[in-house]
């Protein structure tokens, strides 16, 4: 008997988790239909969206701008040691841009999206729910998927795959600016080295990452937003789940994607 | 106008509303009353249509919306105007955005100036004019209630549901909103359902009463009646006694 009752806690204890963890993933995945049903044919809310894109796009620009430049210095200050050491200055323009393009940038940006804009979505969106907003649009008969969540989740793509691009720029603009000042590559040089060993494949694999971060950021911060229970305590466990999904969520799709992609 | 025959809703494991049965007249104003945790606000929900009971029959004006699927559902909720609890204003909104929105979502070829000229006069309707431009932030728990009273009546829908329209009001707050809701009543000859805890105040304003404890209903007719009424819970809570089964 007592045998029993010991593997029978044993399963209950792990089984709750499990549970837990597919009623989570389950959610995710009813949402992502729920967006995809309407996205075709289009049926949304352009001035939400225009305003998401606004709220979560322009104004995450210094944060983003700032992360990248330094992003791209710190790479070149690591390396500057081994450059010299070597005489590889020839290699740092390519090291920098492959880093970038292929994984520092989606990558590092797509944390920094999920921190700034991921948070506080999922913030706003348990806020409403916990003061009925949401129970009100229903009542007016606004379904909240295709006004509230369908415009954010088109949003964070978008506006994740645009701000990839611009941190990328800003990256290489900081490698090129500390590779001259720190490691004694000439601008020249480092430019000839980006320039001759760089393909348009490296950036089209950072940028699909992008976007596919995007998507991952949008859907779990949504999904953990819209179903929050237990007034501030749980929009502030929301959040807080959100974030770790999101962090999970890129880095297991990184993985994936750079084994996928070209 | 509209009739619940019973009714049983649960939600998360959890029993909310038993054998539900209530006719409302078109035209007549009810109070629901209760202890908390008694199932008001879910059974004003759920003649909203947020909440779908797992048995029973809702008819709202000869449809019934228990079965009715999502998008048609929509035609029932325009007959239906709800002040939240909490007044669910949007704070995405300025409050004259706030107010005009049920009826954007219902006239889309309402210009932008049109929507804002009959917000300001429902604005004005509630003591609020010159407060169009502010946000739902900046507004007192008074003001917010007001606000929420504007957006459920602009569109004169003829089922308007107040759920805690007075709560954590003051006493001349009270009487002002109570006079106003009775204002808007007269004028579109509404049929109106309040939720309240404040039960001197809403006896003032209603002609019949409900009184739920527990999900059931412990009393259902007019308001004069509920003195008279023998059931113990509802006789402990309508006289405010210490002791009894609550």
């Amino acid at each position: 008997m007592g045998v029993v009752t010991t593997f029978a806690n044993f399963f209950a204890a792990v089984g709750a988790p499990v549970l837990a963890l597919c009623a989570e993933v389950g959610g995710i995945l009813t949402l992502l239909f729920r967006v995809l049903w309407c996205l075709v044919p289009p049926r949304f809310d352009l001035d939400e969206t225009w305003r998401n894109l606004h709220k979560m796009g322009v104004k995450s620009v210094p944060i983003i701008v700032l992360t990248a430049f330094f992003t791209g210095g710190i790479m070149v200050i690591q390396a500057a040691v081994f450059v010299k050491k070597f005489g590889a200055t020839s290699l740092v323009g390519w090291g920098a841009g492959y880093a970038v393009f292929r994984e520092v940038g989606p990558m590092l940006l797509g944390l920094m999206f999920s921190g700034r804009v991921g948070s506080n979505n999922t913030a706003e969106l348990g806020t409403m729910v916990v003061t009925e907003q949401i129970d009100g649009l229903r009542a007016l008969s606004i379904d909240p998927v295709r006004y509230l969540l369908v415009p954010r989740v088109i949003s964070m793509i978008v506006m994740l795959f645009l701000l990839t691009i611009l941190g990328d720029v800003v990256a290489i603009l900081g490698a090129a600016l500390f590779g001259t000042v720190l490691a004694d590559v000439s601008l020249a040089s480092f430019w000839v080295s980006f320039s001759q060993n760089l393909h348009v494949a490296d950036v089209v694999h950072g940028l699909i990452k992008a976007a596919v971060f995007g998507f991952i950021v949008a859907l779990t911060s949504c999904h953990f937003g819209i179903t929050v229970k237990g007034g501030a305590v749980g929009v502030g466990r929301a959040v807080n789940n959100a974030v770790v999904a999101a962090a999970l969520g890129i880095v297991l799709s990184d993985y994936l994607l750079t084994y996928a992609l070209p | 106008m509209i009739r619940c025959d019973g009714l049983c809703l649960t939600l998360a494991h959890r029993p909310v509303l038993h054998e539900l049965g209530w006719e409302i007249a078109p035209g007549s104003v009810w109070g629901i009353i209760g202890p908390p945790a008694s199932g008001k606000s879910v059974l004003a929900k759920t003649l909203c249509g947020l909440f779908t009971p797992q048995q029973g029959t809702l008819h709202v004006d000869g449809t019934e919306m228990t079965r009715l699927p999502e998008p048609e559902r929509v035609a029932v909720r325009r007959k239906m105007g709800m002040l939240f609890q909490n007044n669910a204003l949007f704070d995405f909104l300025r409050v004259w955005e706030n107010v005009a929105f049920p009826l954007a979502r219902q006239d889309p070829s309402l210009s932008r100036e049109a929507l804002a000229a009959r917000a300001g006069e429902r604005l004005r309707a509630v003591g609020l004019a010159g407060s169009e431009e502010k946000w739902p932030s900046e507004l007192s728990g008074g003001m917010k209630k007001r606000v929420g009273i504007a957006r459920a009546t602009i569109c004169n829908a003829p089922v308007l549901i107040y759920d805690e329209p007075t709560a954590g009001l003051d006493p001349v707050t009270t009487s002002k909103i109570y006079d106003l809701l009775t204002d808007l009543r007269l004028r579109h000859a509404s049929t109106v359902i309040a939720i309240s805890s404040d039960i001197p105040a809403l006896r003032r304003f209603v002609d019949h009463i409900l009184f739920l404890h527990q999900g059931r209903v412990r009393y259902c007719g007019p308001e004069a009646g509920l003195e008279a009424c023998e059931d113990p819970v509802v006789h402990q809570f309508v006289r405010g006694l210490g002791e009894g089964p609550l």
